[in-house]
This record gives C-alpha cells, structure tokens and sequence, in this order.
C-alpha cells in the first residue's frame, strides 16, 4: 500500500496520474513535452501536481524514445554480423512491393549500410548441426574488420541461431570483450524464431536505438534519485505489459509501441470491474483512431509488426498490442478531392495550427469543426473554457471549402463528414472484431481520448454493440492504464515438426526453461511467487499452411503429452478465426511461446469520488441525424452527476477535456466508481 | 436512403474492404506458398453482367480487372445458378492464363434475384501434367501437356458436393492434400464474401448500392482522364525485343508499344507485337496494357470496372498476348513485366520527371527443384521466387531485388524456412555486384542464388527473355546486367549455362539463378563521383566498373573501415574529360 505515479509522454503532451492506494487520492497533471530533454516535462509535471517521490512506492513509464529514435532516424552507428552468403538478407529483405503498380515505390530504409554489414564463416543447418564449425581465428578476423568501422552498436544474426545458437554466443562473447563500449545485440536473445530477415530486423532496430534507450532510462532513474525516489521504476513495453529498467535496456526493441497500451489495459481492467470482461477499447485523438479487442480479459496480441507500416516499415516481431489504427481524429481535415467526392482524412490540421475554431491559423475543416458546428461541442466549455472555439469560423470554413462546393448546407456537409469519419472508424473496430472472427454484439466499447465519447456511441449503433463506457479520465487514460499495468515477458522458440512426430520431452524442456527463467526474472523485479503466473502456448498449423494460431496449453497436457486434446483446442480455434476447420488434417507445431507475468495490485477509483447532489441540466440545439432540423438536447456537466444517475438521449455530457453525446435512444447510467455506462438505443 | 456524396464515400471503402476480408481469409487458411507467400490470387466482387465492382488490394497485379471474362462466359453457358453453386474454371480458351491459375466463384442473389458473383482465382501448385510449382514453363507443348482443363463446372451444386468430379481432381493431380484444402480456401472466402454482400445490401437497399456503385466507376473514370490529360496530345512508342525458347524456331519476340494520347483519351496498340507463337509464351490478358495505364493514371487508388473506361486497347486476336485455344500458354505472364515497361518508356518524353528506366523486366528468376526425399518417401516442391534490379529513377537510384511489376507483394521465400522443409542448402543470396546499370542514378542491383540440392530431383531452370537484351537505361544510363543460370554436378569443376525444365540432377549439384539488374537513369558520366565512391564501400560497383563506367577513380588511403577507399579528385576530373572528348568524336 502507499502511492504510484504514472506519467506517459506523448507527441504533445506529458500526462501524469498520482494515486494513493492507503488514502484514495488521486490527482492528475499535463504538460508540454519536452523533446530536446524528455526528463524536463516529467519535473515539470512533478511540480505541478506536487508529487513528492520520497514518499512513492512505483513509478510506471511510458516514453516514445525508441519509436522516436527509429523514426527520426537518430539512433547508433551500427554494424550487422552475419553469416557467410547471406550478407544482403537484411538489405533484400522480402523482395516485396506492396504499392504494386507504383513503380516509384519506396522500399524501407535500412539501418546498417550495406559496407558496414560483415560476413562471418559459419553455417549451421536447420536441424541445428555445425555444418561448417566457427573457429577462434574466425572471430578474432572478425573483430579486427569491425573495429575499423568504429561501431557504437553491434547486432548479430546468424542462420538458424534460433535452433541452436552457440556459434552466436561465441561470437557475442567476442565482440563484448573487443568492443566492451558498444552496445551488442544477438538475434537469439531477442527474438527465437525463424525467418532471417524478421529476426535481423528485429535484431538491428534493438542495437540502432539501444545506446540512445539505455542512456534515456540511465538519466531518467538519476532524476529520479535527485528526488529522492526509493521505490521501483517500470518501463512500458509493447506487449502490453511493463518491465524494469535492466530488461528494457537490454531489449529496448520491445518498448517501441508502448504508446496505446496504457488505455488498453484500463479498458480491459475497467470491463473487468464492471463485469464485461470482453471490451473493445477505442480511443479517438487528434489524428487517428484506435480499436483494439479484449477477451476475456487479455488484451489481443500479435506476433509483431511493421515500424512505419507495412509496405516501408521495418519488422519487429515481438508481441504487440494488436491495434488497428485509422487515420481519424478530431484534427481530420474533410476535402474535395479533384472528381468532386467528399473525403476526409488521413490528412490532418494536428495539435498545430490545428481546427479552424481554434483560431491558430488552421484554414481546412475537421471533425472538430463539423461537431462545433452541429452544436455537438461546446465552443465555450472547452478545456473547461480554457480555449474558447470560433464556432463561426467553423461554420465559414465548412461553407466555403465544402458545402458550396457540394451544393449542400453546412449542417449537411458537417453531418457527411462525420458520417465518412465514423465509417471509416467502424471499419477500424470491425477490423478487430468480426475480421477476427468475434461477434461485436458480445462486446463492450469502452471510449477514450479527447473525441472518444463523441463518436464510440455512433459506432456501437453501426455495429449493434450494446454498450459504450466511458471511463474516468478519459483524457488521461493511458497514464491512468499504467497503474492498472502487470509486468510481462515473452518467450518464444522456434520447434517445428508435425504433431505426431513432435518431441513433446523437448517441448517440456522447453517449457520449464521459459518458466524457470521466467519466474527467476520476475523474482528480480521484486514479485513474490504468488503473483507469479506462467502462460504457455503453442504455434500450430495445418501441415502445408504458413500462418498459424497460437493456441494455449496447460503445463500439463504437455507433461501427459495430450496431443489430441491440444489439436482439438487449434481445431476450434481455426473454426472461430475463419469460419472452417480441418479435423482430417494432419497439425503441425512451429513454435513454443511463453509469457510469464507478475500481477501487480491495481489502482481503485473509491465510490464518490464525484458528485453533487442532482443533476441539472442546460439546453442546446443540437443537430443528430436530421440536418434540416435541430434537437433541443439536454447538457449535463459530468462532475455534477452523481453515482445511479440516468440521462436519457438525446443529451449530451460534458466534462474539461472530453464530450459525450447521447442519440435518441440511448441511456446512460452513472457507476458508484464514477464511469458511465451508455446503453446503445435499438439494441 | 439514396447515393448522396457520403454514402458513396461509405461504399468506396466498404466493397474493396469486402474483397480484402476474402484475402485476408484466402491467405490464412491456404496450404500452398504461391498462394500465403506470392499472393498469386485475386478476389473480386462482380456483377452479373461481368463489371468488376471491387478487387482485393495486394497479391500480383497481373490480375488485375480479368475477371469479367470469365463471368461474362459462365452467365452465358450456365443458363440456371442456384444459391449454393460453386463453379471451377481455368480453361485457356477464356482465361488465358496458364492452367495452374483456377477460378472458383460462387452467385450471389438477392431477394431470390442473381445480382452477381464473389470469384477467386489462385494460383494451384499442381493440376497434373507438366503443372507443378510455378507451372509448367516452356515445357508444355499444348494445354493437354500442362494439366487439367476445366470448362465452367459445377463442383458443388447447391450446396451439395460433386463427390465424383472432386474424387477425380485429387487422384489426377501430385500435391492433393495442397490443391483440395486450397480449394477448400477459396470456397470459405467466397462464401465469405457472399455474407458481406448481403449484410451491405440489406442496410443500403439493392437501388443505393447500384447507384453508389456507378457513381464509383464515374469517379474513377473522370480521376484518370484528368491524369491523362495533362499529358501533351501526340503519339509516343517504343520497342524492344524479349528471348523466346530457342526450340521454339519463331526468333525473339518483338514488343511495340504505341501509346496515342488526345485530349483525356489513351490508346494502347500493340498491334506491332508479335503473333501468336509456337513455345508457351502465349495468352489472353489485358493485364500488361492496364497495369501500364493503372501505374500513369491512379497507381494507389482501388480499382473498379471504372478505372479503365477512359483506355482503349488494340489487342487483335492472334497476337502473342490474344493468343487463340489451343496455343500453349503454360508461360503466359513472362514477357508482360516488359510489355509494361515498353508502354512506360514510351511515355518517357512525356513524363520525364515521372519514369525510370527499366526494371528486371521479366517474371521468372524462381527457385524451382522437386521430386521424392528419400528420407522421407514424400514428395516435395521447393519453390522462392526471387527479386532483380529495378531501373534508376529521375531523382535517386533504383531499388535493388525487388518483384517485378506484374508481382506487387510477392515474397521471397526465406531461407531458414526453406531448408525447414526441403532438402537443400541455400548457400548464397547475394547482391550481384555491378548489375545495376550506370547511369547518373544507378539501376538496382540483381541477385545472385546459389541452392545446393540433397537428394535427387528435377530443377526448373528457364532462362528468362531479357538475356539477349537486357533491361535498357534511360537518358543515357547503361543497360542492367543480364540473368544468367548456371549449374555445377559434383565432381565438375566448372559451372555451366543451363535453360531447361524438369533438369534431373543428382544429389551436391549446385544451382545458380542470377536476376537481372535494372537500367541505369541519366549519363554515368554525371554522377556526383563521392557517390560512386560510396557504392565502392558498399560493393555495389566494382573499382574497375567505377572507372570504366564512370570515370571515377578510387584511391586507397591506408585507411580502416569504410573511408579505406577513397576519391582521387584530379584523376577523376582528367578521366572524365578524356571519356567526354571520347564519346563526342564518335
């Protein structure tokens, strides 16, 4: 028991949570992000909430320092080692053009340049044997060549390490005593799995930002000691777990897409709590929106992705928080492309110059403009009345830029784009959902970000979920998921044979390395053995299919070598995913997966943390689906609705960074912890 | 509700987001790399007059809107659909593609009404005959000797399976439990496909979607006529030669492009290409003019029956590429890579800024080895196919081991999983050093494989036709270097030019398939010299190709690490001087 701190940088902003779990007190703070020195927005936002370190238990921290540094192209002057003949893997990669009739197509720039990428004489075959043994005089030769390149970081992925990868600790072991001021990486400690360009990707991006990660996190935990900070740091991974320091300088790699995970897990957690452990959680900023699917509790994961996208992007393939983005945000620019078709976005007016209604110099019409314009937003309240909008300027800019244009009115244009923006929104959150084989009517949406409660709404209505929950905080929510945040890694090693040939003794063995290392490591994070938990899987495949599914076994089917209650779990699996299985068909296994996690206790918002006595509500004119004729709505401020209130829509709810609106229909309810819960009208 | 802008726009990514779910399905649950790693598949959605209303993005673009052939044929030869059907097709005669690539589609009615179809052809590892792997290649003499022909054929009629005919399709064709789980694939995305239809029409209404959807094709249409009409009215072409099989006695095959703009009108004749030919090179396809127009007009827009109305073809019938049944076509997409880029460079002048010169320029360039493992008593097919040099472009070098354009997002096949499975060792995967074609931006770089085979087998090892010519430069930038394949039996010391299919070689013969670079953009001569030097430290471009090709001469500097070669300033100036003088008395 005692206080946490959790503070998220983001793009724009530094957000910080405070909660004390012995008082219930919690606060919260935002500032400018510093991105010359990340750590002077985390003071900054110390001060403003008068956070006194000494007295915290954990600090949880969310940094975009390794995404940054990929995307900026910043990170270390890097070397790649590789074997003999496969020099270009990294540089060919998959030979894949995916903008097919784009004959100007960008292929992904690599990290390491072709003349610092060194071949090493070594070869082992796919069934682990020494096909040419990698000698003394080999490393040593090696070495001399990398030193001439004076490298800051090494990586090194040889041909199937993952199976065997003792010529790659021998040649690590070389370089770490040749170059002890480089920062090395070996493909096998990050990544054991086959598919060599995958895994050097993977292996390259962790040494290119290794120096500049681990140098962060050095300097971050001395602030936090000049503060006197006794307690424990935790690092935010992509996974959708944290860890500590030492892990995440050792594979900072994993760190890279921590940024939507924090809202996730409060999402999953908040469903949990309210008794809807399936959740669909959605979160609307200022560019883009972002779905991602809860079941039963567990965040969906995939086994990586594409740094910068898919068709230019560099691989990672750890696990990630399997999220489909789209680019819609309240920054959404709505346009008339060159044949007269309304669109809107990607394109966005971002934080600067922003909407037209912020009077910053933003000139193009969003979805910011067209919900001001349609009486949905509060021009007056915003940020608490903080930044006053132009709903005039709004109204010109819709006018001139796309109702005329269209031969519309404003209502009419500012209606069509947002019905385009949802459209595109729905496609995003099917794309998690009913793509993957899950049925939306069995979810819940849980709303966040700046526009998520604004838009979630019309969404569940397009996809007959029947509720929407709009959290606490829903403009601080990724910070406020970090104190909700369990610790988690992730194993994996590549086993492929067919399942009845499959060695379930060196399965076994396999498994009890991942939970022995699993539970040692989670031992050094300081987690007792009762919030210790490891979850075993298996990749398994239809023999002659490429793609998998990773089913999950208890430690004991594979102890009693259950191989026809494991494939029945797969069959069913496939028949959810797809929609067809294959009993006749012979499975194969691929790979072994392990994630060992350390629960840790999780921040409760106390009943009554809100609330005045009755809820009073003011008037508006609103325009909801009809363009020619406004509703008069009723506007609730959120603070003032206390615990089993009931609104009935058409309303509207209004809070300092977030809006709410209520179709005609819909019911929203007030929870004794404060979340609202929207029942969706017509379901 | 009515086709207003915003339920246009709502449709516009509702109907090809249909088509990539089927994709998405299609790729998942197949059992064969053409189709999980090529994506050598397309999935469509048309009506029932053949008009293509959404394709899936991705996969190979040589697909591109051919469906409606086969939907106009099978409307008019099945006279009664059912709800339930599912119909297979690759005959030559209306597809005109090689006998690998089956059709599968399924009707879809509405309100008791046949509205249209979903369709998915993909590429089959093996349907008999000389079929497996890639296809059959020049080996196939005639459609007979390539595998298995089926004329629109219901395989399941209302829901009810053709146990016989599929009996008969497993026992005629070598990898069944492939073929049979691929058709499986197809016919659960298919399906799949057919659900979403109906969701989409019962919210729209059967009137809004047909309206949206010609609003759609407008769109399209008057997207590409404003592209094109920026373009100088005139008449642009080009030509080049392609190799065809040295057995087949017809001389290489000729390739003009006449490209006529007017206005925002675009025709495409090739009519100067050669006829039809006595080896498998031969098809029926539209597909090299319309990925030509696709990459001039909307190259990432999705495409619809409406992105082509603005282009008129000349493809008279006995051309090599409106070949007539029964002309083998085992072969039939290899020379289109070239056919593209000859309609490209013939728009060169009017695109300076816009076009690179050429890339590999031909499909091919596979990994193909197969037969029965002794060790296992299975049999297997290896099967990669592998990237070449594209051309340097107007403003920066050319990309090197990439898919050519008719490929989009085909993947190689990585060598840790393909000696997973097989029995070989991929020995080398290498850039070929001074393939790129100089030019002031250098042409990609070709690849150089070297697989070392375990056990007995067959390898398929096609030269490809852009040998005799190889990719060309623009702007006076030099020609990529040329493909090569090459074998080495144990014992033998020397490698060997090899151009053959179904090569039986004996265990420890090593192959080589070397791809072809791109071409070079611009005079070499022109090239900023520390950039030549650069390529010296990556060993992209040799220090005797430096010099010969570009007048740049490297120095050592004693130096460690990359700055070990650097630029010699004065030597370099006089060399480029003497190679300018040289090149202005000829």
């Amino acid at each position: 028991m005692g206080a946490h701190v959790a503070l998220d940088i983001g793009g724009t902003f530094t957000d910080l949570v405070y909660f004390n779990d012995s008082t219930g007190e919690l606060r919260h703070a935002k500032s400018s992000t510093t991105p010359e020195d990340f750590t002077l927005g985390i003071e900054n936002c110390l001060n403003k909430a008068h956070v006194e370190l000494g007295a915290c238990e954990t600090f949880v921290h969310g940094a975009t320092i390794a995404i940054n540094t990929l995307i900026e192209q910043t990170g270390a002057r890097t070397v790649l080692v590789t074997t003999a003949g496969a020099r270009d893997a990294y540089l060919i990669g998959r030979g894949n053009r995916p903008e097919a009739y784009n004959v100007l197509f960008k292929r992904t720039t690599p990290l390491v340049r072709r003349g610092m990428i060194v071949e090493v004489n070594e070869r082992m075959t796919a069934r682990g044997e020494a096909l040419l043994p990698l000698s003394e005089a080999e490393t040593a030769a090696v070495c001399e060549t990398i030193a001439g390149f004076e490298p800051e970081a090494i990586a090194v992925c040889f041909l199937h390490s993952y199976v065997d990868p003792s010529h790659e600790q021998a040649m690590g072991r070389a370089l770490r005593r040749a170059f002890p001021k480089s920062y090395v990486s070996l493909s096998h400690e990050i990544l054991r799995q086959y598919r060599e360009y995958e895994r050097s990707s993977t292996t390259v991006v962790n040494s290119y930002i290794g120096p500049r990660v681990s140098t962060y996190l050095k300097r971050l935990e001395t602030r936090l000691e000049g503060r006197k900070f006794p307690g424990t740091l935790l690092i935010m991974q992509s996974n959708g777990g944290v860890t500590s320091v030492t892990s995440a300088s050792r594979a900072p790699v994993g760190l890279m897409e921590s940024g939507p995970v924090g809202g996730i897990n409060a999402s999953a957690e908040i469903g949990r709590r309210l008794g809807f452990p399936q959740v669909i959680a959605f979160d609307m900023g200022g560019t883009t929106a972002k779905a991602s699917v809860v079941r039963d509790g567990q965040p969906a994961t995939a086994e990586g992705y594409y740094v910068g996208g898919y068709a230019s992007g560099h691989p990672v393939m750890l696990p990630v928080v399997d999220v489909v983005e789209v680019g819609a945000g309240g920054g959404s620019i709505g346009w008339i492309d060159s044949v007269g078709a309304l669109k809107v976005g990607p394109k966005s007016a971002g934080a600067s110059p922003g909407p037209v209604c912020y009077c910053a110099g933003g000139e193009e019409p969003t979805i910011t403009d067209a919900n001001l314009a349609l009486g949905r937003l509060n021009g007056e309240n915003f940020l608490g009345g903080d930044m006053p909008l132009d709903t005039a300027a709004a109204r010109a800019a819709l006018k001139g830029k796309l109702a005329d244009k269209l031969g519309l009115t404003v209502e009419e244009a500012a209606l069509g784009m947002l019905k385009i923006a949802v459209a595109h929104m729905t496609l995003a959150v099917r794309g998690v959902s009913i793509e993957r084989g899950y049925d939306p009517r069995d979810f819940i949406l849980v709303a966040s970000g700046g526009n998520g409660g604004l838009h979630a709404p019309l969404i569940a209505r397009e996809l007959s979920i029947p509720r929407v929950i709009l959290p606490v905080l829903p403009a601080h929510f990724s910070a406020v998921g970090m104190l909700m945040t369990d610790i988690r890694h992730d194993y994996v090693q590549t086993h492929a044979r067919s399942m009845a040939e499959a060695d379930f003794a060196a399965i076994r063995a396999i498994c009890e390395t991942f939970v022995k290392e699993g539970k040692a490591l989670l031992a050094s994070e300081g987690v007792a053995p009762e919030h210790q938990e490891v979850r075993l899987s298996l990749d398994i495949r239809y023999v002659g299919q490429e793609f998998y599914l990773n089913t999950p076994v208890a430690y004991d089917e594979v102890v009693r070598e259950g191989r026809d209650g494991i494939r029945k779990h797969f069959d069913a699996l496939h028949q959810r995913h797809y929609g067809q299985s294959a009993e006749h068909r012979p499975v194969e296994i691929v790979n072994v997966r392990a994630n060992a996690i350390g629960q840790r206790a999780k921040m409760e918002f106390r009943s009554g943390s809100v609330g005045a006595a009755k809820a009073v509500a003011q008037h508006r004119d609103v325009y909801l689906s009809d363009a020619k004729r406004p509703t008069r709505c009723a506007i609730y401020q959120r603070d003032a609705l206390p615990p089993g209130t009931k609104v009935r829509g058409p309303a509207i709810i209004e809070e300092s960074a977030s809006t709410a609106l209520l179709q005609e229909g819909d019911e929203a309810t007030v929870c004794p912890t404060g979340e609202i819960i929207i029942s969706i009208g017509g379901n | 509700m009515a086709a207003d802008p915003i339920t246009v726009e709502v449709l516009r990514s509702a109907l090809p987001a249909i088509a990539d779910e089927m994709s998405y399905v299609l790729k998942r649950t197949s059992y064969n790399m053409m189709i999980y790693e090529v994506g050598d598949y397309s999935c469509a959605i048309l009506d029932k007059d053949g008009n293509l209303l959404a394709q899936n993005g991705g996969g190979v673009s040589h697909f591109l809107a051919d469906m409606g052939v086969v939907i106009r044929d099978g409307v008019q030869r099945i006279k009664k659909f059912e709800p339930g059907d599912v119909i297979l097709m690759n005959h030559q005669a209306v597809c005109g593609q090689h006998l690998n690539n089956m059709c599968v589609y399924t009707p879809f009615f509405w309100q008791g009404e046949l509205y249209g179809f979903t369709i998915i052809r993909a590429h089959w590892i093996d349907v008999g005959g000389y079929s497996t792997g890639f296809g059959a290649g020049m080996a196939a003499a005639d459609p007979w000797l390539e595998g298995l022909q089926f004329n629109q054929l219901k395989i399941y009629k209302a829901g009810q399976p053709n146990e016989e005919l599929l009996a008969m399709i497993s026992d005629n064709i070598r990898y069944p439990e492939s073929s049979m789980g691929d058709l499986d694939a197809q016919i659960t995305a298919c399906n799949l496909g057919l659900k979403r239809l109906e969701e989409l029409f019962q919210k729209y209404g059967e009137g809004t979607v047909t309206e949206c959807i010609e609003r759609i094709f407008a769109q399209s249409e008057a997207h590409c006529r404003q592209v094109i009409s920026e373009f100088a009215d005139g008449t642009y072409e080009f030509e080049t030669e392609f190799d065809d099989s040295a057995a087949a006695q017809d001389g290489p095959i000729r390739i003009h492009a006449k490209v006529t703009v007017a206005g925002s009108d675009m025709t495409i004749d090739l009519s100067g290409c050669s006829k039809q030919r006595n080896s498998a090179i031969n098809s029926r396809t539209l597909a090299a003019p319309y990925i030509a127009y696709k990459a001039l007009t909307s190259p990432v827009d999705p495409v619809n029956e409406g992105s082509f109305r603005a282009l008129k073809v000349i493809l008279p019938e006995g051309n090599f590429m409106m070949a007539q049944f029964p002309v083998p076509m085992a072969s039939w997409s290899t020379a289109l890579p070239s056919v593209i880029d000859a309609i490209l460079a013939a728009m060169a002048p009017a695109r300076k800024s816009m076009t690179p010169a050429a890339h590999k320029g031909a499909m091919g360039d596979a990994l193909t080895f197969f037969g029965n493992d002794p060790r296992t008593g299975k049999r297997f097919v290896v099967q990669s196919t592998e990237g070449g040099g594209w051309g340097g472009r107007p403003f920066e070098d050319g990309p090197s081991a990439s898919c050519t354009i008719c490929q989009g997002d085909v993947r190689n096949g990585p060598i840790e999983s393909l000696e997973q499975r097989f029995p070989i060792v991929v020995e080398k995967r290498m850039m070929r050093t001074d393939s790129g074609g100089a030019g002031t931006f250098r042409g990609g770089l070709g690849l150089d494989v070297q697989v070392r085979n375990l056990v007995t087998g067959r390898w398929n090892l096609t030269q490809t036709g852009r040998h005799r010519v190889p990719p060309w430069g623009l702007w006076g930038g030099h020609t990529g270097g040329k493909p090569e394949r090459l074998v080495r039996k144990p014992g033998e010391n020397d490698w060997s030019p090899v151009n053959a299919n179904w090569y039986q070689v004996p265990p420890e013969t090593r192959a080589v398939v070397r791809s072809a670079g791109g071409g070079g953009w611009g005079d070499p001569l022109e090239r900023e010299p520390m950039r030549v030097i650069e390529d010296i430290r990556d060993g992209m471009v040799s220090i005797e190709a430096a010099k010969s090709e570009y007048g740049v001469v490297a120095k050592m500097s004693g130096k460690r690490g990359l700055e070990a070669v650097e630029l010699d300033a004065e030597a370099t100036t006089r060399l480029r001087q003497q190679m300018r003088s040289a090149h202005a008395a000829e």
